[in-house]
């Protein structure tokens, strides 16, 4: 689904990437793990095209391509309905009303529908990233790429986040998650990406994983993370 | 870079943003309010002259913070700009732009002329005019759309409105009975190539002043710059990064 090869990227003295490579498979939930300033988001970014390498490629599969950034922020003068509807249809903006199916994933994020006719500058930041989920579900998209799913949300709603997940990996959605929730990534991740200074120090497959967590010895993924990432 | 399935989207995002805002909505009615109110107390004809110098403004108005409140607010950080699409959205607000400007003005350029036709002082040189201004009016939303990539809000048309202020006032102070500047403007004759390049100099800021059609050099030099500030908004979206 996701084939990204030797990506570097430079933001002046900083070098944010250096080489990433990975690869991510369809109908799988991937969890991009690393300390602050290890390079995620600007990874998530490159995959995305709002950022462009300095040098490297990234091969992402035909399709609809979802994006829940780790604080979302929206026009300003638009209300929550209006952002919706530019969302809906294949080809943006087609103004139609998704009406039931807004109010079905609403309900299923325990977003209050009624916060609609607000604008989303308005709302706490845990309803932000809510609507930021809506929005994406108005587009059913075939890759999902999150920056810190749970940042915000309160303990119900973290658990409705990730059903969501494991309900959008099951029927073919794959899933990009960039997330410093280690016991939540363990849960649901199929594979993981370890950056730590702009590198992939690691990076496991669903295989890899698969066979990691059969071992009786397993350590948690707190502790892999940690001895990867030295501390 | 040209993605017509971007333009609804690109419509809906500027109207409900035109709508918004209090400067636009008041320039825009109090603009035909006072040209009315001096055809009313003078004549037509010197309503004219006012409608076609200042509706080129309309688009001046409506091009205020075109880019940089998108980029710097992380709205263009959205699900909707994937792939790059951020930047093509940028560059299609110009033409979104143009046509709801030109569609306003075209609607108070037919209102104006069924007066103008009623009163029986409607000219063919009217629509020429009109067709003059236009031109000045995109021109604006090229040039303010190119300075909205540097300067927040609404500073990118409050910086071309100054300029044009100090060009004004400058003109004003140049102008006597033998070599004044404004004298020269007036007449359409420009003697020397310096007067020539300092009119040249006017027009770039204040493109307005090609209404009056004195000379066809200065509306080419019109559409140069529309042409010049259009490519340059293009290789600034094309070298746009978003990394709020």
């Amino acid at each position: 689904m996701i084939e990204a090869h030797r990506l570097s990227k430079r933001f002046g003295p900083v070098q944010a990437l250096k080489d990433v490579s990975f690869k991510i498979r369809k109908a799988t939930i991937t969890a991009m793990l690393g300390e602050n300033g290890a390079g995620k988001t600007t990874t998530l970014k490159i995959v995305l095209g709002f950022l462009r390498p300095d040098s490297g490629t990234v091969l992402v599969a035909p399709g609809r391509v979802g994006y829940v950034p780790d604080r979302p922020a929206y026009f300003t003068w638009l209300d929550g309905r209006t952002i919706l509807g530019l969302a809906d249809g294949p080809a943006n903006g087609n103004g139609k009303d998704p009406g039931a199916r807004i109010l079905a994933a609403a309900g299923g994020l325990l977003f209050d529908p009624a916060l609609l006719r607000r604008r989303p500058g308005s709302y706490s930041a845990g309803n932000a990233k809510k609507f930021a989920y809506l929005q994406n579900l108005v587009a059913r998209p075939d890759l999902l790429v999150v920056d810190e799913p749970f940042a915000a949300l309160d303990p119900p709603s973290i658990k409705r986040v990730r059903d969501l997940f494991l309900e959008l990996r099951d029927a073919g959605t794959t899933l990009l998650l960039s997330s410093h929730m280690l016991a939540e990534m363990e849960r649901i991740a199929d594979g993981f990406i370890v950056l730590r200074g702009g590198t992939a120090i690691a990076h496991a497959g669903i295989k890899e994983w698969r066979l990691l967590r059969s071992a009786r010895t397993a350590p948690d993924l707190e502790s892999v993370f940690l001895r990867l990432t030295g501390f | 870079m040209f993605d017509t399935a971007l333009f609804p989207l690109t419509w809906r995002v500027t109207r409900h943003r035109l709508v918004a805002s209090p400067l636009v909505l008041a320039a825009g009615l109090a603009f035909p309010a006072v040209v009315v109110w001096v055809g009313m107390r003078d004549c037509y004809e010197t309503a004219a002259k006012l409608f076609f110098f200042l509706f080129p403004h309309v688009f001046l108005i409506a091009a205020q913070d075109m880019v940089r409140t998108d980029i710097d607010g992380g709205a263009l950080e959205n699900v909707l700009f994937l792939g790059g699409r951020f930047r093509r959205y940028l560059w299609a607000k110009n033409f979104v732009l143009a046509g709801a400007g030109g569609a306003y003005v075209l609607l108070l350029f037919a209102l104006f002329s069924t007066w103008g036709l009623a009163l029986g002082e409607f000219r063919p040189v009217h629509a020429a005019q009109f067709g003059l201004g236009l031109l000045a009016g995109f021109y604006y939303i090229g040039l303010a759309g190119a300075l909205s990539y540097f300067l927040k809000a609404g500073s990118n048309t409050l910086v071309l409105l100054l300029t044009q202020s100090a060009a004004v006032i400058a003109l004003l102070f140049s102008a006597t009975s033998r070599t004044g500047f404004l004298d020269y403007a007036a007449s359409g004759r420009f003697p020397g190539l310096a007067s020539k390049l300092l009119f040249g100099g006017l027009v770039a800021v204040l493109p307005n002043v090609i209404v009056s059609g004195r000379l066809a050099a200065f509306g080419a030099e019109v559409l140069a710059g529309l042409a010049l500030s259009l490519f340059v908004q293009h290789r600034l979206a094309l070298a746009l990064e978003l990394n709020k």
